[in-house]
């Protein structure tokens, strides 16, 4: 885990990291949410709606976003106050995602960092990108 | 920039960051008018004005105002 400190961060600091889909994090995902929509546990529902298999949940690519920001940039001291996020692609099971994040403002009187984050696929296409803010409670 | 200009950005903001187009300020207006002016976002508004306005504000500043006036009137010194 990054422990960066606010007086570490500057415009323009990258963090990523890979993780792959498998259908045990699509079981987790549904025992924690309910999100029974056929879209997201009937395969055959989802080929007749035109995708080449169940589409992985939206929110579940998005928690990396938390992992990004609590593991990552900055890390430890993070305290999550905001995101906001937009899909572009499907994900599926099996795909093998990047989740990458820069930091783009830095708010010196309240400690806050937004970060431009990104996640891209093992095609590199662009399945969704988050403005992110978070607090830095280090000192 | 004059006031009246600097007014009308931030109150495009406060529309943008409480969600009301027809969200009308004043000078004096403060967090007690505003139902949803609470810590998180004042630091998206204060963000936000920064952002629009290329200013940037210490925290000692930002604890001195007491209402929308005076941040008008300290964006005013701070653009010159």
């Amino acid at each position: 885990m990054n422990e960066y400190k606010f007086s570490d961060i500057e415009i323009g600091l990258e963090e990523s990291f890979e993780v792959k889909i498998d259908a045990s994090k699509m079981d987790k995902f549904l025992d924690i949410s309910n999100d029974i929509n056929p879209l997201h546990v009937d395969s055959n529902y989802a080929k007749e709606k035109g995708f080449p298999g169940r589409v992985v949940y939206g929110l579940l690519t998005s928690s990396f976003y938390s992992t990004l920001v609590g593991v990552h940039l900055p890390g430890k001291h993070c305290i999550l106050q905001g995101i906001d996020i937009q899909f572009s692609k499907p994900v599926y099971i099996g795909d093998a995602l990047k989740i990458s994040g820069k930091v783009s403002y830095i708010n010196e009187a309240y400690k806050q960092i937004e970060i431009r984050a990104f996640i891209t696929n093992q095609n590199n296409e662009k399945v969704s990108k988050a403005t992110i803010k978070t607090g830095v409670l280090d000192e | 920039m004059t006031r009246e200009e600097v007014f009308n950005g931030v109150q495009d903001i406060f529309r943008d960051i409480f969600d009301e187009d027809d969200m009308v300020i004043e000078d004096k207006t403060s967090s007690d008018d505003i139902e949803d002016w609470d810590s998180l976002n004042h630091i998206n508004l204060v963000s936000a004005i920064e952002k629009e306005f290329e200013i940037r504000f210490a925290l000692g500043e930002l604890m001195a105002l007491k209402d929308v006036g005076a941040m008008i009137d300290l964006m005013i010194e701070k653009l010159k």
